[in-house]
């Protein structure tokens, strides 16, 4: 007869002979239904007596049928006294619950078994010895524990063997095993999963991994001290194979305090083992254990926020743990996860302190760089799903929709978690500040009191910044290369669905009390093309302000009124006139520039509805970038313009093109300038550093690299350099710069290369050029200064709004393309070429351009001064292409068909990073 | 002039080692970053005749790697009829600062004397040379003496 029978009968018994008060161990029968298993453990009285009461006749039964070990114990319901009698194990049962009942019969052991008996089931009244010593080990554990262990015991209790495959237990080890899998509230290890999953895909029976899997995850107390990186081995290496068991019995019974605080302040969570334990898991069928784990999922949630809002009992580390051992889940590739258990954990999450948040960063950006993607896929799914599936309308906006605002914030965990994995600059440079004097209008804000605009006026102050990025201290302008790209963070169709100026005016209500939700705050979820359009409203709101606030001047009769910003330019002197106007302007009224511009151009009738005025812009930069003008360089590798250190211009110039730039982003008008991004770093307050090299200068840049990667002693032969270093003006002169005092006496050696390279890029990009780029930031900040630009936008996306989106016009690449070698226009080969080519992804042409040209820019003139040239490379074979990239060169052989070709430029575009050339 | 010592100490190093492909070097004292000097093949069809050549040094040498021209035609698949010559070694993609320029130098003179046909500059030369190679040495050989300098006679 084997235990479950037993226990059954047991139950049953119970069941009939109970009264009404006495709750039925119902769990013990039903046990065979996983679910059950996993329920929360709520706190109500009812559940506590009902537990009690279990527990209760558990320990009589027990206490009837096996004893309590004292050989001289005179209990007479007890198995050890000499003087009871045995009783077989539904006699027990029944005697049991009559017994708990009435309350009368003395139980030996004062304090609940911690480790449930119910395994060491084979014993029948004609128990061999074994089973007793067995009890008696398990008794002494249970001597040990301490009174705080019960709350544990309340989901153990709960279980029963019933899964328990009958076995004759003279075989300790196997006991163990038993012992292990059965033992309730166990923080989960590795070992242990991969023991779970196999059992489980040995026998195919789910019940013991989904048992392990809920005790575990309901409890976040218990979760939290799930897969602890392990320095504690040695207590229980004496044991053979069943060692990692005996471990987690051993941890089984870790209520006893030291341990407890063992686990807190111990080496911590092992996320590495926990992610390999997820991986196994996945082994085994999701349907076996996947509803029941997004229940106790739930569960935990729960369990945490509760924690977090009320209790607040555990500590920082445990709570994160559990957050962070959640997330490490793989897909369960059910859709309760996505829209129940998920939500619940990102409204937990919310829930988090902002310390707690930036631990629960950290430990991601160290320990699961490889979940990132996991994680920001998941919640990204999350959003996009209820995006698409609700139908949003003025009165229930995204922005109400808590289960995408609450993933929102916890992907902005994950976002600067992303950051701290990626490369991070620490010791950059600042800009210096510079303040914009003249924007007094001491009228002005005597009138803003008057209007019920003055909330307007408030804005000025700018966003404060979120309190997540200080504690963390990192700055998106310090993420020099995040582990994902920041582009995977845009949700489109959350982007698509934002009523803008609903957001936007969230956004700036936000600044005073704080309460609305603005996507405008999480500006990493947008696009670029959605961010513009809130700064379109900014700008359009200052607009209309300042063109009202003249107005009122001119009532009050204090100045001419001039609601828009008027230029009125001569065609021909176009730089001249419209540097003298802007310069009045910025000199007198510097607030006018944030009107909307009007231009006209004198003894033309057109109107200015946007069309003038672009063409104004494209002219004056055509002008102004114009190499021979003097004020920008050409960089001719990649592409891109830079100030002239050695401009004879004077600073107003440089001033003029920072309003006309501002000018652009703030009446939305792109330009087409090809500024580096070190630029638009700079523009918004970082220094230029090494870093930046790489896209001002690539091949400087790798120079530079490749002395700071030359790990021999013989650097300072093989380079010879010193601490003078020469550059050209324009003109082709030489000019020399000592980086450092009598620099041409200092030579770079091992020691200080690093210093040299951050001198170097520092003359280069800030030092070289101060005056002109002070100029040029200032009269930016003229037009800028108090929009939300810095906030909302990183660089990359600045330079987007500049240049509009990079686009490729193969068509006229195309056109000016000169054939060689045998080819014309009308070969096979090139007319395959094309038809391959304008059917590529941006991306693709993207790389093309990098692999014929050595850089993704389009030249100033678009792709049509590209010159380039496809040189037929013989018949037909196996060969990639190559490229001369020096002199834009492509060489193509004349493969046989357009498949070929295809493939043959796709691998060689796709591969061409990282390979030799030739 | 200071801030290009390295190719101050380059050039004296070349010229004391005395390179047989490589003389009759000229550096203008103002400007030490162009240098000119003859390549003197040892190969046929290019044995015949010396090659001028120009060699530009960018203002951040050696962080950038110099360029090198012809200053006379050559008959050849990997140099165009400008002069320009794409030499893998100091391409922006493979420089490195560490590379002295007489390597720059052998391997050009390398690539004149063994023509690379899978990359060239001159397609429909890389073509003879590969198909005709009879044809291309003829012409290369007629090319080379009309256009070519006179080797030095040591």
């Amino acid at each position: 007869m084997n235990s479950k029978s037993e226990t059954d009968e047991a139950s049953r018994g119970s069941e009939a002979s109970s009264s009404n008060n006495i709750p039925t161990p119902n769990n013990l029968e039903d046990s065979s239904q996983p679910v059950l298993c996993l329920n929360p453990v709520l706190d109500s009285t009812q559940d506590i007596m009902k537990r009690a009461a279990k527990q209760l006749i558990e320990r009589y039964f027990y206490q009837l049928l096996d004893g309590c070990g004292n050989p001289n114990c005179v209990n007479q319901y007890c198995a050890s006294n000499l003087q009871a009698r045995h009783l077989t194990p539904n006699e027990a049962a029944a005697e049991a619950i009559k017994l708990a009942e009435h309350k009368e019969a003395r139980l030996c052991d004062s304090y609940p078994n911690k480790v449930p008996r119910t395994e060491t089931n084979n014993c029948d009244s004609s128990a061999s010895t074994t089973c007793n010593t067995s009890n008696i080990t398990d008794k002494k554990n249970s001597n040990d524990e301490k009174p705080e262990s019960s709350s544990s015991n309340k989901v153990k209790e709960e279980n029963s063997p019933k899964e328990q495959e009958p076995e004759t237990s003279q075989n300790l080890s196997q006991e163990d095993n038993k012992d292990s899998s059965h033992n309730n509230g166990v923080p989960l290890t590795e070992e242990r999963m991969c023991q779970l999953c196999d059992d489980c895909l040995q026998t195919k029976i789910p019940q013991p991994l989904i048992r392990a899997l809920g005790e575990a995850f309901t409890q976040p107390a218990i979760l939290a001290r799930s897969f602890q990186s392990k320095l504690r081995d040695s207590k229980t290496t004496c044991e053979e194979e069943n060692k990692t068991d005996k471990e987690s019995k051993a941890m089984c019974s870790t209520s006893d305090p030291d341990k407890d605080i063992d686990s807190v302040t111990g080496p911590g969570l092992d996320v590495a083992s926990c992610h390999r334990a997820f991986q196994y898991l996945a082994k085994v069928p999701s349907e076996y254990y996947s509803s029941a784990l997004v229940t106790a999922l739930t569960t935990l949630a729960e369990h945490l926020m509760i924690d977090l809002r009320i209790n607040q009992k555990m500590s920082m580390e445990d709570v994160v743990n559990c957050f962070v051992i959640a997330f490490e889940m793989p897909d369960l590739g059910c859709s309760d996860y996505l829209e129940i258990a998920l939500p619940t954990l990102c409204l937990a999450a919310e829930h988090l302190p902002v310390k707690a948040q930036a631990r629960l960063a950290r430990v991601w950006a160290q320990h699961c760089k490889e979940s990132l993607r996991h994680i920001l896929d998941t919640l990204q799914q999350l959003i996009t799903l209820r995006i698409i599936s609700t139908n949003y309308t003025r009165h229930y906006q995204v922005q109400d929709d808590e289960s995408v605002t609450r993933a929102t914030k916890l992907m902005k965990i994950l976002y600067y978690a992303n950051m701290l994995a990626g490369i991070v600059e620490h010791n950059s440079q600042q800009e210096e500040p510079i303040v914009i004097a003249n924007q007094l209008d001491p009228l002005g804000d005597a009138l803003y009191d008057f209007l019920p605009l003055s909330s307007m006026k408030n804005s000025k102050q700018s966003q404060p910044e979120d309190p997540l990025a200080i504690e963390l201290d990192i700055n998106v302008l310090d993420a020099r290369k995040p582990y994902l790209p920041f582009e995977e963070f845009y949700n489109e169709p959350l982007s698509d669905t934002i009523e803008m100026d609903i957001d936007f005016a969230s956004y700036k209500t936000d600044i005073t009390n704080g309460k609305k939700f603005a996507f405008l705050r999480y500006p990493f979820i947008l696009t670029a093309a959605s961010k513009s359009l809130g700064l379109y409203y900014e700008n359009r709101i200052r607009m209309y302000s300042e063109r009202r606030v003249s107005l009122l001047h001119a009532v009050v009769g204090a100045a001419p009124p001039a609601p828009f910003l008027r230029l009125t330019v001569r065609r021909h002197h176009i730089i001249h006139d419209a540097l003298v106007e802007l310069e009045m302007v910025a000199m007198e009224r510097a607030l006018d520039l944030k009107k909307q511009l009007v231009v006209e151009f004198e003894g033309e009738q057109g109107v200015d509805e946007g069309g003038v005025s672009k063409e104004f812009f494209q002219l004056i930069v055509e002008e102004i970038f114009n190499p021979d003008y003097g004020m920008f360089t050409q960089q001719v590798d990649s592409h891109t313009v830079w100030f002239n250190p050695t401009s004879f211009e004077t600073e107003a110039q440089f001033t003029l093109i920072g309003i006309v730039l501002g000018l652009a982003i703030y009446n939305n008008i792109i330009l087409a300038v090809n500024f580096p991004m070190v630029v638009y770093r700079k523009l918004m307050g970082r220094k230029g550093s090494f870093e930046d090299l790489a896209d001002w200068n690539p091949t400087l840049y790798n120079g530079l690299k490749d002395m700071l990667d030359y790990m021999e002693s013989d650097l300072e032969e093989v380079y010879y350099q010193t601490f003078r270093i020469c550059y050209q003006d324009v003109f082709g002169n030489n000019l020399f710069h000592d980086l450092k005092e009598n620099g041409d006496s200092i030579f770079v050696t091992q020691e200080n290369k690093k210093e040299f390279v951050d001198l170097y890029a520092d003359f280069l990009l800030n030092k070289s050029v101060e005056t002109q780029f002070k100029a040029f930031r200032r009269g930016f900040l003229m037009v800028t200064d108090e929009s939300p630009l810095g906030a909302l936008f990183r660089p990359e996306e600045v330079e987007t709004l500049v240049c509009g989106s990079k686009n490729f016009d193969f068509n006229e690449l195309e056109k000016s393309t000169e054939y060689d070698g045998g080819y014309t226009s009308e070969s096979q080969t090139i007319k395959d070429f094309w038809s391959i080519v304008h059917n590529l992804s941006l991306e693709d042409k993207r790389k093309l351009l990098q692999f014929t040209t050595g850089s993704d820019r389009v030249p100033v003139g678009g792709l049509s001064h590209l010159k380039l040239v496809i040189a037929r490379n013989g018949p037909d074979c196996d060969r990639l292409p190559t490229a001369h990239t020096c002199f834009n060169v492509l060489l193509l052989p004349e493969y046989e068909n357009k498949e070929k070709l295809e493939d043959r430029l796709m691998k060689a575009i796709s591969y061409s990073k990282g390979f030799g050339m030739l | 002039m200071a801030a290009t010592r390295r190719l101050q100490k380059e050039l004296n190093d070349i010229r004391q080692s005395g390179l047989k492909s490589f003389r009759d070097i000229q550096v203008d004292e103002s400007n030490i970053l162009t240098w000119q000097g003859l390549i003197v093949p040892d190969n046929p069809p290019y044995n015949k005749g010396a090659f001028r050549i120009e060699i530009n040094f960018p203002a951040e040498y050696p962080f950038k790697p110099p360029k090198i021209s012809f200053k006379t035609k050559i008959y050849h698949p990997n140099i165009d009829e400008k002069g320009q010559v794409c030499l893998p070694i100091i391409s922006a993609e493979n420089w490195k600062p560490a590379t002295k320029t007489d390597q720059v130098i052998q391997a050009l003179v390398a690539l004149v004397n063994d023509p690379e046909p899978e990359h060239p500059l001159r397609a429909e030369l890389a073509e003879e040379f590969l198909k005709d190679r009879k044809k291309f040495t003829k012409n290369a050989e007629e090319f080379t003496k009309k256009h070519s300098e006179k080797r030095p006679s040591d």
